[in-house]
C-alpha cells in the first residue's frame, strides 16, 4: 500500500531540533557569540562565587587607580575598587535590564503587530500610526525624557526583588521604546499568514479570532521574533549603556554604562586609566555583537529559502 | 417562496469586489470598477443531493463557495439554509449553528492544514471550537469516527502524526475527516481532489459519495472537470463569468448540453477512444474576459462560435428547455 503509515515518535521532533542546532551553529559568527554570550552569562548568574560581593568605597580592597596587575587583573578605580569585580557584577544588571527589557518589547511588539494585521482596517491605521510614532521618535531620547519623570514621580526608595526602581524603570522604558521594529515585522508577517487557507479552515471550524492569533498565527511566527528578538537585545544593551552612562543609572547597582559614567567623572581618559574605561566598554561591545551575530544567524536558519524543509 | 424542502437556496446571488482606483483616479473624480466574481445567481441544493458547480479558472465557482461557508459576504442576494436567511448573519456565536450544520473541504491540502497542528487537533478544531463535545473521551471517539470515515485506519496511527509526515491522499482524507468530524448536513467541496494523483482521486470521491449515501448529506462538488461532476454529481451547473449558464441533471448537461460554453468544454475534454461524440463546433479561442470587463449583451458571445447580433445586445434569460434543464442562450430554443 502506497500510504502505508510512518509510525509517529517523538524522535522525529529531536531530530528535527538537532537539524536546526547543526545549521545554526554552522555559522562562524553564531558559535562565536553563542560562548561569548554563555560566558557572560556564567558570570552573570554567579558573580559572588567568582569574584566576591560587589565592592564599595567602603569595602574597597586596592589602591587608587592602580594599573593592572596580579593582584587586582583588570586594575582599580578612583575609590581603590576592583575594576573586574565591578565589571562581573555589572554583567548582571546590564544582562538582567537588557533581556527583561526585550521580552516587554517583544510582547508589546508582538501583540500590536498581530492585531494590526490581523483585524487590518482601522485597527491597522490606528496601530501602524501609534508604531510609526514610536519608530520616528529616537527612542533613546524618548527615554531620556521619561526615566527622569518617572524616578521623580516614583522616588528612588525600596528595591523590587533584589533589583532598585530605578532599574525597573529603564526596563519599562527601554521595552516600550523598542516595539515599534517588532511591531512591523509582525504585522508583515502576519498579513500573509492570515490569507493562509489553513486561517479560512479555522474560521469554517467556528474558531474565534483571539483563538486563530494565538494557536494558528504565532506558532508561525515564532521564528521571526525569535530572529528579531536578538537583534532587539543588542539595541536593548546600548541604550541601557547610553542612560546609564547620562547618569540615569542607579549608582548602588551600577551596570556597564554606570561604571563608564564613573570612568568618566573621574577622568579615567585623562589620567590614562584605559583599563577602567575599557574593560566595560569592550564587555558593551562584546555582549551586543554576541546578540547580533546570534540574530544573523538564526535569521538565516530560519529563511526558508535556505531551510531544509522538515 | 415556500419552503420546497431545498437545503441550500442561492437567490440571485451577487458578489462585486471594488477596485480600488489610484490617488490620481480618485482626483479626477474617475468611478472606480467593480470585478464581478459572482453577477446574480439562482442555485438550490437538496437533503442529500450531490450538485457539481463547474467552470473555468475565473468564472467564480470558488467565490460562490466561500459565501456558502461564509468566507465572503455577498453584495446583493440572498443565502439561505434550510428556509432560514443566512445573508447577514455575522459574527462567531450568531454563526455556530450554521457553521456545524455547513462545512467545507478545500482544494490544497498542504496549505489548509497548519504545519504546527497534529492530525488530531486539526480534526478536533471544529468540535472544540463550535462546543460539540463535552468531555475528552467523547472527543477522541468524535475524532476516530472521522478519520475512520475520512478512509484513514486505523485512526489512532495518525493522532499524533503532523501535516509533513503523511502523503498527499492523507492529507486530503484529513481535511474531509475535519469537516466531516461535526457531522454536517452540507459539505462544499472546492476542487477536492484537482491536487491529487489519479489513483487516488477515485478513492477520495467514493469517501464523498458514501457519505451522502450513509448519511444523507448534501455536497456542493467544486471542479473545473466535467467529466468528474459527470461521475459524482446528481445535477450540474454550468457557471461562465460569474453567471450560470446551464443547469440540469448530469446526464442532460454531459449528454444533451444546450449551451455552446457546455458544448465547448466537454469537446475540451481529452479522450482516448474517438471523436464520434463530439460536436462539429471549432474549439473555444481565447480566454475568460476579465470580470472587470463583463461584455454586453450575452457574456459569452466573442468566444462563443454561433454569436449572432442578438447576443452582442441582449442578455439571454435561463429558458427552460427539458425537465428541470435551463439554458441561457438564445439558440436553446
Amino acid at each position: 500500500m502506497s500510504e502505508s503509515s510512518v509510525p509517529y515518535s517523538t524522535h522525529r521532533r529531536v531530530q528535527a531540533f538537532k537539524g536546526f542546532l547543526r545549521q545554526f551553529l554552522g555559522h562562524g559568527g553564531a558559535q562565536l557569540g553563542f560562548v561569548c554570550l554563555v560566558c557572560f552569562l556564567v558570570l552573570a548568574a554567579v558573580p559572588n562565587i567568582l569574584v566576591g560581593p560587589l565592592q564599595t568605597a567602603v569595602n574597597a580592597t586596592g589602591d587608587f587607580l592602580v594599573p593592572p596587575s596580579g593582584q587586582h587583573l583588570l586594575g582599580t578605580d578612583e575609590v581603590g575598587r576592583d575594576v573586574l569585580n565591578l565589571v562581573v557584577h555589572g554583567a548582571r544588571i546590564s544582562l538582567t535590564i537588557a533581556l527583561l527589557a526585550t521580552v516587554i518589547s517583544l510582547i508589546v511588539g508582538a501583540t500590536v503587530g498581530m492585531t494590526a494585521g490581523y483585524f487590518g482596517h482601522w485597527a491597522d491605521v490606528w496601530l501602524m500610526r501609534l508604531t510609526d510614532f514610536f519608530f520616528v521618535v529616537p527612542s533613546f531620547v524618548l527615554a531620556l525624557v521619561i526615566t527622569p519623570v518617572v524616578l521623580e514621580v516614583m522616588g528612588r526608595g525600596r528595591d523590587i526583588l533584589g533589583f532598585r526602581p530605578s532599574i525597573f524603570v529603564i526596563i519599562v522604558v527601554i521595552g516600550l521604546t523598542s516595539w515599534a521594529f517588532v511591531a512591523r515585522i509582525v504585522r508583515s508577517q502576519t498579513l500573509s499568514l492570515k490569507e493562509r487557507t489553513f486561517v479560512d479552515r479555522a474560521r469554517v471550524a467556528g474558531t474565534s479570532n483571539l483563538s486563530i492569533m494565538l494557536k494558528h498565527i504565532l506558532p508561525n511566527l515564532v521564528p521571526q521574533i525569535a530572529a528579531n528578538g536578538a537583534l532587539v537585545v543588542a539595541g536593548a544593551i546600548y541604550v541601557e549603556t547610553s542612560l546609564s552612562f547620562l547618569g540615569l543609572g542607579d549608582p548602588l547597582q551600577p551596570s556597564w554604562g554606570t561604571l563608564l559614567a564613573l570612568a568618566q567623572r573621574a577622568g579615567a581618559a585623562s589620567a590614562g586609566a584605559w583599563w577602567y574605561l575599557g574593560a566595560p566598554g569592550i564587555c558593551v561591545l562584546m555582549v551586543s555583537l554576541s546578540f547580533v551575530l546570534i540574530g544573523n544567524a538564526l535569521d538565516d536558519t530560519f529563511n526558508p529559502r535556505r531551510r531544509v524543509i522538515p | 417562496m415556500p419552503d420546497t424542502g431545498d437545503i441550500l437556496r442561492l437567490e440571485n446571488l451577487e458578489v462585486h469586489f471594488p477596485i480600488q482606483g489610484g490617488l490620481f483616479d480618485r482626483v479626477l473624480g474617475r468611478p472606480a470598477g467593480v470585478v464581478r466574481a459572482v453577477d446574480g445567481i439562482d442555485l438550490t441544493i437538496g437533503h442529500g443531493e450531490i450538485v457539481a458547480l463547474v467552470g473555468e479558472s475565473g468564472s467564480g465557482k470558488t467565490t460562490v463557495g466561500r459565501v456558502i461557508t461564509k468566507l465572503a459576504q455577498p453584495t446583493a442576494g440572498r443565502l439561505l439554509f434550510e428556509g432560514a436567511d443566512m445573508t447577514s448573519v455575522r459574527g462567531l456565536s450568531a454563526l455556530r449553528p450554521y457553521r456545524h450544520h455547513v462545512q467545507m473541504i478545500f482544494q490544497d491540502a498542504y496549505q489548509a492544514l497548519n504545519s504546527r497542528h497534529t492530525v488530531f487537533d486539526i480534526v478536533a478544531e471544529p468540535l472544540r471550537s463550535l462546543r460539540l463535545v463535552e468531555n475528552d473521551a467523547q472527543l477522541t471517539e468524535r475524532v476516530s469516527e472521522a478519520l475512520a470515515a475520512a478512509g484513514l485506519n486505523p485512526p489512532g496511527d495518525f493522532f499524533a502524526r503532523f501535516p509533513h509526515e503523511l502523503s498527499g491522499g492523507q492529507r486530503q482524507r484529513v481535511v474531509i475527516a475535519g469537516a466531516l468530524a461535526v457531522r454536517p448536513e452540507l459539505i462544499v467541496a472546492d476542487e477536492p481532489v484537482s491536487m491529487l494523483d489519479v489513483s487516488i482521486r477515485a478513492q477520495i470521491l467514493q469517501v464523498l459519495v458514501d457519505l451522502r449515501d450513509k448519511h444523507n448529506m448534501a455536497l456542493l462538488f467544486i471542479t473545473h472537470d466535467l467529466p468528474l461532476a459527470w461521475l459524482i454529481a446528481d445535477r450540474i451547473a454550468v457557471l461562465y463569468l460569474g453567471k450560470l449558464v446551464e443547469i440540469g441533471s448530469a446526464d442532460e448537461i454531459t449528454f444533451n448540453p444546450r449551451h455552446p460554453y457546455t458544448v465547448a468544454l466537454r469537446d475540451a475534454t481529452p479522450q482516448i477512444h474517438t471523436d464520434a461524440d463530439r460536436s462539429k463546433l471549432p474549439a473555444l479561442q481565447g480566454e475568460v474576459p476579465s470580470a472587470a470587463r463583463v461584455p454586453k449583451g450575452c457574456r459569452f458571445h466573442p468566444r462563443c462560435p454561433l454569436a449572432f447580433d442578438r447576443c452582442r445586445q441582449d442578455e439571454p434569460p435561463a429558458i427552460e428547455v427539458g425537465p428541470q434543464h435551463l439554458s441561457a442562450c438564445w439558440l436553446a430554443n
